[in-house]
């Protein structure tokens, strides 16, 4: 068959008589019938009317074969006697051009590859039997020698970015390659036969090198990284490359950087190089630079974004303020990752190996993963310094990055990929978010363990109630990722420990009528913390000896307490009216107290019984009376105001329903009473204050002004 | 009965209020069951990695192979999973956080840190090592091609520069790098020959593609911090759970240890001044074995600045070395004796490529589970420290 092919229908014959080819069929049919499928469609005929009829210079091709066909015959004249005497013959008079011969190259590769493979294998065999090799044409050897001068001159211009001064070249170049590439495939049923092994190696060596050059290419095409955003040092340079290059004018530096700092024209070229490579089987050439330089531009994202790898050994050491820093750049570096930087690399990726989607993708793969991991160790090695309470917020936020800039990455991989940056993901946000939940609980053990016996002066708010109520409202802001990590990490186990959440059971029973944050594993967490609050500060309050104050520290604290309530909306929901109504009466509890335990002695001064004895004033008991009043009201005014309500309006509050009770009784006390004192000395001594007075006094209690009063504080 | 005993027994019946411990005495021989169950399981595990087929390579598990160190790895999370059981399961907290064991174990969870950057710097060390079995896949199909000719031979050699350069990497080289990543440049260095033709220089260094721990982070150091408070439990700590944490600590380093030696990894001088296990534990024999073997490998290694023990690497160092000979005496048409013997070693190559296609991923893998695996064990004994901890006062 190859012999039929070689000497009956030389390919040259084919191209300018159509009615060969189909003496060829004919032949092809003869020797195996199972072929006859291949051969009735293959495109041979096709091409060739293509190749006559577009080729512009058809004319010269006729002459150029029929000259061809002259030296084969030369050639077999001088019986063959060597291969690579063909190189030695003399110079053919027509000059090729690269160009022309490529039109016979592209026949003489249809050719072969219309006989399948398999056939051309067995018949190879057959053939070497009888010392009959198939017939190489003289072009081929003529090809070779152009494609090599084209590489030669590449070779000289290697690196230096000579690409794209002449794009016609470049094409020719790429077109040589694919040529090459093209013919090694279709020789390969001779690989095995001794009498073309110079020719096939001769073939492998151009290829090598020609691959090389591309090789080159495309490496100086990747590491040509444009960065906007460069210090001014740098960029000079790379414009003074540019100049050299002649390149890239100055407007596409501006133009919208889609590929990561690579001009649409640069993404263009590499991707005709890589896929001249994978078409000559240089695919791992072609992906080991990609990977390389690639690896190389994400190191420096890290860099760029100014987050330092810290290994996780140096976390644990590490001050919380210092690692504090860290954490914003950290979430910096996991957003531009996911919503930039991987974007636009597998966009890069894909665009450079367009219908090569396997590669592309675990190209992608492969870059990025190292990189995620990277991240999320960091959110590993944070989730595993020591917990304490002020971290919480820093570490939502991770979460919250984790949680939000993630998932939506998971997309860009291949499902192997995804599945496992999934489970790396949710478990690096499964521990911050335990070590989240195990923070918030410890709201609770700083509050059992504040056990301080000092009370604090004037009853004001306590530093505690101040710390958790402001904790909660920062708390506050952060309450749906709160709700979601308590009811995604929390640990069944832990329902049993004492110092952790207990949701099931208790704290439910005042908040029946809200059902559905009953279900809530923080609000439950929200309600212990604030019940132990609440016990913590009672027992607080028993430290004062004066039940009056006491009863100021607990409404000066629950009046803290849910004003900061009602100032965060989220928190205010998750508590509940009900507990809102309980909070409020239980204040009002106080206010009572207090009135009772302060004021009901002093108004006691002012009552009629025991003043008239049928219907006469008794005036001793009346001055006394008035002399217990002015004692009782110096002291209390004395000592309270001093105390500490430093809420506005729980001052007023106190002041007015003081004043309520207070004034009228002793206006009428006044009223009934004065007038049994005899005026002027008498009148002096007794009556002390006029109503005015009282009201100026009462005006002055929960100042917090200890001066006022001369005696010590309780 | 020591004073520690003692001591125990006392905490172990307070705790018996918080956990309804069952009958203190039962517990206590079950105990001490579970600890001599623990140490010959450990015994018998790492006795089974030493016995591997002398006619190594081309059987079984050739020690420090890739398949080695996978059972290595599982070992370590075997005696990982029964120390957990050993120490936590069903463990009243106040027992552990009697002295010195709460010193011990806060010791143990230092070194379960450092485990795990090592982990890490193990992991992208695989990934170089994939790399290298890129750079040999490029030689196979250079070389498998027939006829070689000149193009075969340079593509292959340009490779096999790359490869050899990557393999026999100095780590003192790339200590002192100004910049965190391990550069491993590659192409230049005796690249320069097959043929006429220059060969390019693959310019632009060769890292690994991921990421290494941090900067100055040094594996060995890591390791000798490892051991350096590293002391046998004596008298009375000698019974009680003071001996598996010993243990445990040493397979812990002594695994670490050999993943370092085995597998590319960031700053490895001073690796071979290692750490003693006195020879009187049982369990402790192979791992001695093994260390001595390592060991003496390491030293060889060190004055050589090859990449690493792994078995694979070393076969490949050899081969390359080898194919680059005949690389650079190549002339076309080659003797057929000579592509014999090429394609023998074209054929190991091969073989060399394909085991470590197959056991790289899961290698890096298993390597990521232990991590996974000591995070979650060092938060458990945390948990039981701080359970301990603040349950005490309010009790």
């Amino acid at each position: 068959m190859e012999r039929d092919l070689s000497e009956k229908n030389p390919p040259e014959k084919q191209l300018s008589n159509n009615s060969d080819s189909s003496d060829n069929e004919e032949n092809a049919t003869n020797i195996t019938t199972n072929l006859n499928a291949n051969h009735h469609d293959h495109p041979e005929t096709e091409t060739c009317d293509q190749l006559v009829s577009q080729s512009p210079k058809a004319g010269v091709k006729v002459e150029e074969s029929d000259n061809t066909r002259h030296e084969i015959e030369e050639v077999h004249h001088e019986e063959k006697e060597n291969e690579e005497k063909i190189g030695d013959t003399p110079p053919p008079e027509i000059h090729y051009t690269l160009e022309t011969v490529s039109q016979d190259i592209d026949q003489f590769i249809t050719t072969l590859s219309a006989t399948p493979k398999d056939a051309k294998e067995t018949i190879v065999e057959e053939e070497k039997d009888e010392k009959a090799p198939m017939e190489i044409p003289v072009f081929v050897e003529k090809f070779l020698d152009l494609v090599e001068e084209k590489v030669a001159k590449h070779e000289l211009n290697e690196g230096k970015g000579k690409w794209g001064q002449n794009p016609e070249e470049d094409s020719s170049f790429l077109e040589a390659v694919n040529r090459i590439s093209k013919l090694t495939s279709s020789l390969d049923g001779l690989r095995s036969d001794p009498n073309h092994a110079a020719l096939i190696s001769r073939i492998g060596g151009i290829q090598q090198r020609a691959m090389a050059c591309l090789e080159d290419e495309f490496r100086f095409t990747l590491e040509d990284i444009k960065h906007n955003d460069q210090d001014p040092n740098t960029d000079a340079k790379g414009k003074q490359h540019e100049a050299d290059r002649c390149v890239l004018p100055e407007s596409e530096s501006a133009e919208t950087d889609n590929f990561l700092g690579y001009s649409d024209d640069a993404v263009s070229k590499l991707n005709r190089i890589a896929k001249e490579m994978i078409g000559g089987g240089f695919e791992s050439e072609c992906c080991h630079v990609f990977m390389m330089i690639r690896g190389h531009a994400f190191d420096e994202c890290f860099a760029e974004i100014g987050f330092e790898k810290i290994s996780i050994d140096e976390v644990q050491k590490m001050q919380w303020e210092a690692l504090e820093r860290e954490i914003p750049l950290w979430i910096k570096a996991v957003k531009e990752y996911a919503s930039i930087y991987f974007v636009k690399e597998l966009k890069l990726a894909e665009a450079v190996f367009s219908n090569y989607s396997s590669i592309s993708s675990s190209l992608f793969s492969n870059l990025t993963r190292s990189v995620l991991i990277q991240l999320l160790n960091f959110a590993e090695a944070v989730a595993m310094t020591k917990r304490s309470a002020e971290k919480l917020f820093k570490f939502l936020d991770m979460y919250e990055t984790l949680r939000d800039s993630l998932p939506a990455m998971g997309a860009l991989f291949s499902e192997e990929y995804e599945n496992e940056l999934k489970t790396e993901s949710t478990t690096a946000r499964c521990r911050i978010g335990e070590a989240a939940i195990c923070m918030f609980c410890d709201l609770e053990n700083s509050i059992k363990s504040d056990t301080g016996k000092t009370p604090v002066p004037g009853g004001a708010v306590h530093p505690l109630t101040r710390y958790t109520m402001n904790y909660l409202k920062y708390a506050g802001e952060y309450i749906a990722t709160l709700e979601q990590v308590f009811r995604e990490h929390s640990k069944i186990e832990r329902a049993d420990s004492t110092s952790r959440p207990r949701y099931e059971s208790e704290s439910q029973n005042f908040n029946n009528d809200n059902d559905e944050e009953n279900q809530s594993p923080f609000s439950n967490q929200l309600v212990r913390v604030m019940d132990l609050l609440d016990s913590n500060l009672e027992a607080k309050s028993k430290l004062y000896k004066d039940i009056a104050l006491s009863c100021i520290f607990m409404m000066n604290n629950g009046r803290y307490i849910v004003q900061k309530i009602k100032g965060s909306t989220e928190i205010r929901q998750m508590m509940g009216d009900p507990w809102c109504r309980r909070k409020s009466s239980e204040l009002r509890n106080y206010h009572k107290n207090y009135q009772r335990e302060t004021w009901s002695k002093l108004l006691g001064c002012l009552g009629h019984e025991g003043l008239q004895v049928n219907g006469k004033v008794i005036k001793p008991v009346l001055k006394e009376r008035f002399k217990s009043f002015n004692v009782l009201f110096d002291e209390i005014h004395k000592a309270q105001s001093s105390w500490v309500v430093s809420d506005e309006q729980l001052q007023s509050e106190l002041r007015v329903s003081i004043t309520a009770v207070v004034i009228p009784a002793y206006r009428s006390f006044m009223g009934r009473f004065s007038q049994y004192l005899t005026p002027g000395r008498q009148t002096e001594k007794y009556i002390k204050y006029q109503a005015e007075d009282l009201e100026t006094y009462i005006d002055e209690l929960f100042d917090g002004n200890s001066a006022s009063g001369a005696r010590k504080r309780p | 009965m020591p004073a520690t005993e003692h001591q125990q027994s006392f905490l172990g019946r307070i705790s018996i209020r918080r956990n309804q411990v069952i009958a203190m005495d039962g517990n206590h021989e079950q105990e001490l069951e579970d600890l001599e169950l623990f140490q010959r399981h450990t015994g018998d595990r790492f006795a089974d990695l030493l016995s591997f087929p002398e006619d190594y390579p081309f059987t079984g598990e050739p020690f420090l192979s890739i398949s080695w160190l996978r059972k290595l790895v599982d070992v370590l999370l075997c005696c990982e999973a029964e120390f957990k059981a050993v120490l936590i399961m069903g463990r009243d907290p106040s027992q552990i956080l009697k002295p010195p064991l709460d010193r011990l174990l806060i010791d143990f969870m230092e070194r379960a840190v450092k485990v795990l950057d090592i982990c890490n710097a193990v992991s992208s060390g695989v990934d170089s090592i994939r790399q290298c079995q890129k750079l040999a896949e490029i030689v196979v199909s250079a070389l498998e091609q027939k006829p070689i000719g000149d193009g075969q031979v340079k593509r292959s050699r340009k490779a096999l520069s790359a490869l050899m350069s990557a393999l026999t990497i100095d780590d003192k080289e790339n200590n002192h790098s100004r910049y965190a990543e391990r550069t491993w440049s590659f192409g230049r260095r005796g690249s320069n020959s097959g043929g006429n033709h220059k060969d390019r220089a693959t310019h632009g260094s060769f890292r690994s593609s991921s990421m290494v721990v941090a900067k100055n982070w040094s594996a060995a150091k890591q390791i000798q911090a490892m051991c350096s408070n590293l002391a046998v439990p004596r008298g009375g700590e000698s019974t009680g759970l003071a001996q598996p944490v010993y243990i445990m600590s040493n397979v812990m380093v002594f695994v670490m240890w050999a993943l370092v030696a085995a597998i590319p990894c960031q700053e490895r001088s001073g690796l071979s001044t290692h750490f003693q296990i006195p020879k009187q534990f049982v369990w402790a024999h192979s791992i001695i074995g093994m260390q001595e073997k390592i060991g003496e490998e390491w030293k060889k290694k060190e004055k050589k600045g090859s990449a690493g023990l792994l078995e694979e690497i070393q076969r490949m160092e050899k081969l390359g070395q080898s194919l680059i000979e005949f690389a650079d005496g190549f002339q076309f048409p080659a003797e057929a004796e000579k592509l014999e013997e090429v394609a023998a070693r074209v054929a190991e190559l091969a073989e060399i490529c394909q085991r470590m296609e197959e056991g790289l991923m899961p290698l890096q893998q298993q390597i990521r589970e232990l991590f996974h695996r000591i995070v979650r064990s060092r938060t458990e004994i945390l948990d039981l420290l701080d359970n301990g901890k603040a349950s005490q006062p309010i009790i």
